[in-house]
């Protein structure tokens, strides 16, 4: 009897606990992986309202993008999260690829100076995040400089991590590559923009943070 | 460890008096070079044009915070996280960031160094709710 009302009381508490604090997901990954595209689709789904822009040009998000609050639901479960949206991260930027996007030479120059202060600080807002979806080009080969420093730091850091294999709309993708290349973490496909399999990616949400 | 200012391109040694000062040339920014790498420092330097130089030092100091240029101390620039080879073109070292190592290394005083987490400012839960 004891022991049923301990552990009674040690949920409640844990639950309380749980409400109070401000738990952070962070999507991170390389440049037009689409996580603002999936951070759209949260927010949409759940607060009925968008996060940021997005764009064909790489960098479009250059700054930190959080939505306060977003509640998911699935069955009787209930989960709250800040969604923190953070700038693609890479190693190499260089205003010449904006201006084949059409840009300015002026405004190309700006969005490089911008894109580089932007992968500083999605670097440093790490250590504010609980968990981690890393957000992948399914299209793209997944071994990357950039793929591969983000998820070694992600696991010498011990932030659980879901990794998101983008973009399975298109002919190109490869969601195999993808799966095959990091054996030990949970790989889920899915199509941000048309949001296919988002249902299974929410189910995923609450496997990870909880 | 000699430092090149990001302005004029001149080299300094690591005793010398100007880099607590400042630049001859009025410039308050040096690059921390290696001694393995000064070679490499000085060609780079050469092949900018003046304009260049003006802009990168501008760039440079947007990218490290505004907070840092108006104390008007000198400000020396790790050359491993960061490579600016030219204005708009960036060459960033993930390993390096992610080890937070530091970007910036400020002289005031003697020497210290300002790592990822304060060159910029450290995210308290203040700064969080400001998004």
């Amino acid at each position: 009897m004891a022991n049923i009302f301990k552990k009674w009381f040690d949920n409640l508490l844990k639950s309380i606990f749980k409400k109070k604090k401000d738990v952070k997901l962070g999507l991170y990954g390389p440049p037009n992986a689409g996580k603002t595209t999936l951070a759209n689709r949260i927010s949409l789904d759940w607060l009925g309202e968008e996060v940021g822009s997005v764009s064909n040009i790489a960098h479009e998000t250059r700054e930190i993008q959080i939505k306060e609050q977003i509640t998911i639901k699935s069955g009787r479960k209930e989960l709250t999260f800040n969604l923190v949206d953070t700038p693609g991260i890479a190693t190499r930027i260089d205003y010449e690829d904006f201006l084949k996007a059409g840009l300015s030479k002026k405004e190309a120059k700006k969005r490089a100076k911008e894109a580089t202060k932007g992968v500083i600080d999605a670097i440093k807002w790490l250590d504010n995040m609980d968990a981690v979806v890393v957000v992948l080009d399914s299209t793209k080969d997944p071994f990357s400089q950039v793929n591969l420093t983000i998820i070694g730091n992600l696991q010498a850091r011990n932030i659980p991590v879901l990794i998101v294999a983008n973009k399975i709309d298109l002919k190109k993708s490869n969601l195999k590559r993808v799966v095959d290349a990091f054996p030990q973490y949970n790989v889920i496909g899915i199509s941000a923009k048309d949001g296919v399999n988002i249902d299974k990616f929410y189910e995923e949400l609450f496997k990870l943070l909880d | 460890m000699p430092h090149q200012c990001v302005r004029c391109g001149k080299i300094y040694e690591d005793n010398s008096k100007n880099i607590l000062t400042g630049c001859e040339c009025g410039s308050r920014l040096f690059f921390y070079v290696k001694k393995s790498k000064l070679k490499k420092a000085e060609e780079f330097n050469e092949n900018l044009t003046e304009e260049e130089k003006v802009q990168i030092e501008k760039d440079i100091y947007d990218l490290i915070g505004k907070e840092i240029e108006s104390e008007d101390k000198p400000v020396i620039l790790d050359f491993e996280s960061i490579a600016v080879k030219k204005p708009g073109k960036y060459e960033l070292d993930l390993v390096q960031l992610f080890k937070g190592e530091p970007v910036v290394i400020k002289l005031q005083e003697g020497k210290y160094f300002i790592d990822l987490k304060s060159s910029l400012g450290s995210y308290s839960k203040k700064d969080f709710k400001q998004h």
